[in-house]
């Protein structure tokens, strides 16, 4: 039967027919209405069973407790554990991001050796025994050679049963040079120290303080323990408690303050003085305190009352006199008046001349260690391990000189100065520094002066990083053996930033370890078995775990299950017996060093009129400046006055932009003595004329694309001010030009 | 000026004025039988292909990892369905029993049952999730609360996911190609017809079933011969006078309830 | 549930007590699953349920003044729930429910066409442009009880509605029909350091919302606490968010006014 095209119709009709008559169309059109409405390649989240675990954040120094929501093994969300003594419930922005970090692109997967140039970022896989080996190889030659005072650690830390094992191996190897990264520790240690003999944290009892005098403190940009300061600031809101922040720009924490004094930046000392002056002039200090508990007063007033008048301070900090005077009165006239220093969120060390001028003016007041005053906190002292006992090499590498200098004659009270390495490094042939370690910090991105660290740094034939995270330094190594991340692993978080008592927070394991990874607490371990006797026999335990119960005892257990130890019910030593100063009395001059505080005021590095303008950094609580690159989430945070694309905007006054001839977005180039970038220009009325002020945390290299390239990395863009009294970085700014393109 | 679209048109009007009646030469050559019979044809074959080829192709099918019976099971365990389908402490479902729940009595294989062997010998001793197929899964955009059906309007298993409870071996779990979703969704009738309440799991299956509570409710609610007439507005106007308006575009919740 | 006094869950937000420090935006993003991209400087198309704002009072230094204002959505009731964006929906994907007070959004019923975006005068919805893209692994934290949303649909904050279902379910278990009020809070108002967040029912008189906003009914809601305002008060969209500030030209900029006009406080 042939078919025409009058049945070839009929069939296709009937076809139709039959279809619509079958299921299929129907059927056919919801299936794709569901397929449309749930993407197959939309991922579905699986479901499960809810769970949540207690730990401490890792993230900064201000030690919150950490609740993580868990859905079966995966852990979803990450919230404030209520109840606990710093942060309460509350939680910060990079807090609540820690889980893109942990199941995120940057972390490191395995050990890997590098095998392109440094920086190329090619690398090779390896196995935790083949790297061990291989480091352990290179330490026995440089012992082999007495060369062990040429390995060098930088942590970000120090204190905690890590960072202290470091501290041990390379005691037991033979290394003086355990340095902490630099942040307004240093400067606040010191200044305990010098003034009232202590060796001690600082705290703030914060919450019962009722007048706050902050000189560019980053009250709620991320400085002290950020979620307690956050939670601080709105007890003070709610009880009237008037706070005065002191700094060139209007910041998150000027916007919130009741008065907000722009001042030349770099004079915060010189103001701190002026108040004093007025304060001793209208005999408003307390005399009970000063009479009896202090010492050099005579001298040290006699001298603020002569060099630091008011109108001297209103010509040097730009703010007037009748200020000055009504704000000395306000703060005397306090019940609980607080003065505290330390920029931004004090990743700085800070010149020692501006902390003790501050630390002066709680004396005045009297409020050292008492309620709502400034508090000498004891460090924890839980680490009771035994004296290394040390080889001759040993003893003989510990004898060498500190490379930072610290400690030295010359910088006798400093702990630590690693902005000195760089410069140390190059003068040295061969490097003094055969063999670095890094841990918990990111110096490749941290440190400023770049020219001279990228020249150190290649000075240095190895370089081994134990970071999680592909970051800089990490980059830049040789070897990386890679960290159990923050939410991976026990560790002893013993300092709460800021926190008035005595603390120790303890992170333990949320999730199972989701890479090659290996504790660092472990990998020192194996590396001193690896290395033998003397060095093994420092190292008592069988791992970290084994390390972790020796160490806290009988309270292991509890500490495990409450997941930290508070002594709540702290008071600060008594003023009859907390000064250990040799006066037995709180120091205005400090009798060891009795010039530690004459540099109130550090200049900033370069000249007019080839850099008019001053670059002054500004940190931001949506951006991590630490050691930790900012996740995804905080980047989206950041505001398009901020970043646009990939360039950053530099916050200028509109007049000063207006002199320069340039207007809001457009591109301009900045130079300083130690750099040069393409930025763009952000009009703010909350800037002084004359000055430039740039984020801190962008310009990362390193990491993935979600960061990487994004903006300008400050510490390009400056070097250090030393402070040659104390020997710390006392760099708060740099001259700078702003030039249209 | 003309464009290229003016052009295109004058070209088509051409063309049909030079081939007029081209369509009228072939009429009258295919004769009327067979015509029906290409019809007859049509219709049978894309009946087929509708009713029988295209459920086989619309449906791949897979074996559970384990033939499990659940009849065994239920006569076993004291609580019925919640022994192993249990409530969280907070709220939640639990669901397909995880490992753990299992190995509370399968820690060694109790008796000769060879899937009970290969279940203990697979997934116990390695520790490994047994990675059932759940007919009675949705999609993701829907929430369902099963406390709120069974705690509070104290349902019975069985009216959603049928006697499965009587069941000795695990059926052939056919999953649609397009959408990914079990067939017991849509249904065993590729036509969508049920005949009992736990045939479909589709929208259109909750929502008739809350369209009886509701009217159920009201009719409890108030006397019986207002229940009466409100039930019969509400069957009317579904969508207007029955009971309170509880959102403003469907009346009927938040879409958000069911939804997420 | 029909039995029960239907609620009006709201949000009053702290404006002295706000930082600026953006962990609610992030606790709202980690929640809900929003997605990110590599560049997220376009703001138009930035997806944040929540974000927050800053005002400028308009002065040179130094007596220029800012303050932070975290805009989540409004959920407006307008009139008798009729909010602006459910008004146009063409699909039914967006409704407000009497029940809670909250404007919903299916994302799977959504098909796209943004009238409910242009109808939003706080710029509160967003629309996916693209797919969303976890990187690596990172997929791996996203949170079951809420649906990730596919290119195509608009979005935007729920009042983490399925907060309140999780928190339903747990007291159906346990015989209640009612939460208490810390039972069901959004994750913004938890995360929140400077506890400036405060969630509630507005209906419920024992609720901290309601104390502080003391809302009147006989004018739509408006705030009869004299240092409570809301977001365009004038344009009749009834919204239960509220912010408070001490600070005059806050309470002044959260509406439009003319030079000439006055504070605008009607009552």
């Amino acid at each position: 039967m042939k078919m025409d095209r009058r049945s070839f119709l009929s069939f296709v009709i009937g076809g139709a027919a039959g279809t619509t008559l079958s299921p299929l169309p129907w059927k056919l059109t919801d299936d794709l209405a569901i397929w449309s409405q749930n993407w197959p390649w939309t991922p579905v989240p699986e479901k499960g069973e809810v769970s949540y675990a207690n730990t401490t954040c890792m993230l900064c120094p201000g030690g919150c407790g950490i609740t993580v929501r868990k859905v079966g093994d995966r852990a979803v969300k990450i919230e404030g554990t209520k109840g606990h003594p710093v942060n309460n419930g509350g939680i910060c922005i990079l807090g609540l991001s820690g889980l893109q970090l942990l199941y995120g692109p940057t972390r490191v997967p395995s050990p890997l050796r590098r095998t392109g140039e440094r920086g190329e970022n090619r690398w090779q896989k390896v196995s935790w025994d083949e790297a061990l080996a291989w480091v352990a190889e290179k330490l026995a030659d440089l012992r082999g050679k007495r060369l062990s005072h040429t390995v060098a650690c930088i942590s970000g830390t120090d204190g905690g049963t890590v960072p202290r094992l470091m501290e041990r191996f390379l005691t037991a190897f033979g290394s003086p040079n355990f340095i902490r990264t630099p942040s307004m520790r240093d400067s606040y240690e010191m200044t305990l120290h010098l003034m009232q003999g202590a060796q001690a944290s600082i705290g703030f009892d914060i919450e019962n303080a009722d007048f706050i005098v902050s000189f560019g403190s980053g009250i709620l940009e991320g400085w002290g323990s950020p979620v307690r300061m956050f939670r601080a600031n709105s007890v003070w809101k709610e009880n009237g408690v008037k706070v005065v922040q002191i700094e060139p720009r209007l910041s998150n924490t000027a916007a919130k303050s009741d008065k907000w004094l722009p001042i030349h930046p770099g004079t915060e000392g010189a103001l701190a003085l002026g108040l004093a002056h007025v304060i001793l002039k209208e005999s408003l200090y307390r005399k009970d305190f000063v009479g009896t508990h202090t010492s050099g007063f005579d001298r040290w007033s006699k001298e603020v009352v002569e060099e630091w008048t008011p109108e001297q301070v209103e010509t040097v900090t730009g703010i007037d006199k009748s200020t000055i005077v009504d704000l000395a009165k306000s703060f005397a006239n306090a019940k609980k008046p607080l003065a505290i220093c330390g920029r931004g969120k004090g990743n700085t060390a800070g010149g020692i001349g501006e902390f003790m001028a501050v630390h002066s003016l709680n004396a005045l007041m009297g409020n050292i260690n008492r309620k709502g005053g400034v508090w000498a906190v004891p460090g924890s002292d839980h680490i009771h391990w035994p004296e290394v006992e040390m080889d001759a090499v040993a003893s003989a590498g510990m004898q060498q000189t500190r490379i930072d200098g610290a400690g030295t004659d010359k910088f006798m009270h400093a702990r630590h100065l690693l902005h000195r390495v760089p410069e140390m490094i190059n003068a040295g042939d061969p490097s003094l520094v055969q063999a670095l370690f890094v841990l918990d910090a990111n110096p490749y991105y941290t440190l400023s002066d770049k020219a001279l660290l990228k020249k150190a740094w290649a000075k240095i034939p190895f370089i081994l990083s134990f970071s999680s995270f592909m970051d800089e330094t990490a980059q830049n190594a040789d070897l990386i053996l890679p960290n159990h991340m923050y939410l991976e692993r026990y560790e002893d978080v013993p300092y709460a930033e800021g926190f008035n008592k005595p603390f120790i927070g303890l992170a333990k394991p949320v999730v199972s370890p989701q890479f090659d990874t290996l504790h660092t607490g472990d990998a020192i371990l194996r590396l001193a078995k690896a290395l033998g006797d003397p060095v093994e026999k420092a190292f008592p335990w069988e791992d970290y775990e084994g390390c972790l119960d020796d160490t806290f005892g009988d309270q292991w257990e509890e500490l495990q299950e409450i997941g930290y130890r508070v002594e709540s019910d702290f008071e600060p030593g008594s003023r009859n017996t907390a000064f250990e100063t040799a006066s037995r009395k709180f120091e205005f001059i400090p009798e060891e060093s009795k010039d530690a505080a004459k540099n109130v005021m550090v200049k900033a590095e370069g000249e007019e009129p080839a850099y008019p303008l001053v670059l002054i950094p500004y940190d931001s609580p949506r951006l991590a400046s630490g050691f930790i690159g900012d996740p995804p989430f905080m980047i989206k945070t950041v505001p398009d006055t901020v970043l646009k694309e990939n360039d950053l905007l530099v916050e200028v006054h509109p007049k000063t932009a207006q002199s320069l001839g340039i207007s809001e977005g457009k591109p301009a180039v900045l130079k300083t003595p130690k750099g040069e970038a393409r930025v763009r220009v952000h009009l703010f009325e909350g800037i002084m004329p004359g000055l430039v002020a740039m984020p801190t945390g962008l310009g990362h290299q390193a990491y993935d694309g979600y960061l990487a390239g994004k903006g300008i990395n400050f510490n390009d863009l400056i070097g250090p001010v030393e402070d040659e009294v104390s020997g710390l970085d006392a760099a708060w700014g740099i001259r700078a030009k702003l030039s249209r393109v | 000026m003309s464009t290229n679209d003016d052009k295109a048109k004058e070209k088509a009007v051409a063309e049909t004025e030079n081939h007029p009646g081209h369509s009228e030469d072939k009429k009258g050559k295919g004769s009327g039988g067979s015509i029906l019979l290409f019809f007859l044809v049509g219709i049978i074959a894309s009946l087929l292909v509708g009713w029988v080829v295209f459920p086989k192709l619309l449906y791949s099918q897979k074996k559970q990892p384990i033939n499990f019976n659940h009849a065994f099971h239920v006569e076993t365990v004291d609580e019925g369905c919640a022994s192993c389908h249990f409530f969280r402490e907070d709220g939640s479902f639990s669901g397909v029993p995880k490992l753990a729940q299992c190995t509370g009595c399968h820690e060694e294989a109790q008796g000769e049952d060879p899937e009970e062997i290969k279940f203990v010998t697979q997934y116990v001793e390695k520790g490994r999730e047994v990675p059932w197929l759940v007919c009675s899964r949705q999609p993701n955009c829907v929430f369902f609360s099963h406390a709120a059906h069974v705690e509070l309007a104290k349902m019975e298993c069985v009216t959603c996911h049928g006697p499965i409870g009587e069941s000795t071996h695990s059926k052939i779990y056919e999953e649609n190609r397009i959408t990914g979703v079990s067939r017991d969704i849509w249904g065993r009738n590729i036509a969508g017809i049920k005949r009992n309440s736990w045939d479909r799991m589709k929208m259109e299956d909750c929502a008739e079933c809350h369209a009886e509570a509701a009217a159920k409710e009201v009719s409890e609610l108030e006397g019986p011969m207002e229940g009466f007439f409100n039930n019969a507005v509400k069957i009317a106007f579904p969508k207007s006078l029955s009971g309170r308006k509880t959102s403003v575009q469907t009346q009927n919740e938040a879409c958000f309830v069911c939804h997420k | 549930m029909k039995n029960e006094q239907a609620k009006k869950y709201g949000m009053v937000i702290d404006l002295d007590k706000c930082t600026g420090c953006g962990a609610c935006m992030v606790a709202c993003m980690a929640e809900n699953n929003v997605p990110f991209k590599k560049d997220e400087t376009n703001k138009l198309d930035s997806i944040t349920w929540m974000r927050v704002f800053q005002l400028t009072n308009g002065k040179s230094f130094p007596e220029t003044d800012i303050c932070y204002i975290p805009r989540p959505c409004m959920h407006c009731e307008g009139e008798h729930g009729h909010s602006p964006c459910v008004s146009v929906c063409p699909a039914t994907a967006t409704d407000y429910s009497q029940q809670t007070g909250i404007v919903s959004q299916i994302y799977t019923r959504c098909f796209g066409c943004r009238y409910c975006m242009a109808a939003c005068p706080y710029h509160a919805r967003y629309f996916n442009w693209w797919d969303p893209v976890w990187p690596n692994g990172m997929e791996k934290y996203l949170n079951p009880n809420v649906s990730p949303r596919m290119r195509g649909v608009v979005e935007k904050c729920s009042f983490c509605f399925h907060r309140y279902q999780r928190a339903m379910e747990k007291a159906f278990l346990e015989g209640r029909r009612e939460l208490e009020e810390e039972e069901y809070q959004t994750a913004c108002t938890q995360a929140c350091p400077a506890g400036a967040i405060v969630f509630g029912d507005l209906n419920n008189e024992k609720h901290k919302i309601h104390q502080i906003v003391n809302p009147d009914p006989a004018h739509r809601g408006r705030p009869k606490n004299p240092k409570a305002f809301r977001l365009l008060e004038r344009l009749g969209t009834n919204p239960k968010v509220y912010y408070l500030s001490s600070r005059e030209w806050v309470r002044r900029a959260g509406d439009n006014y003319l030079p000439h006009e006055g504070s605008g406080k009607g009552h």
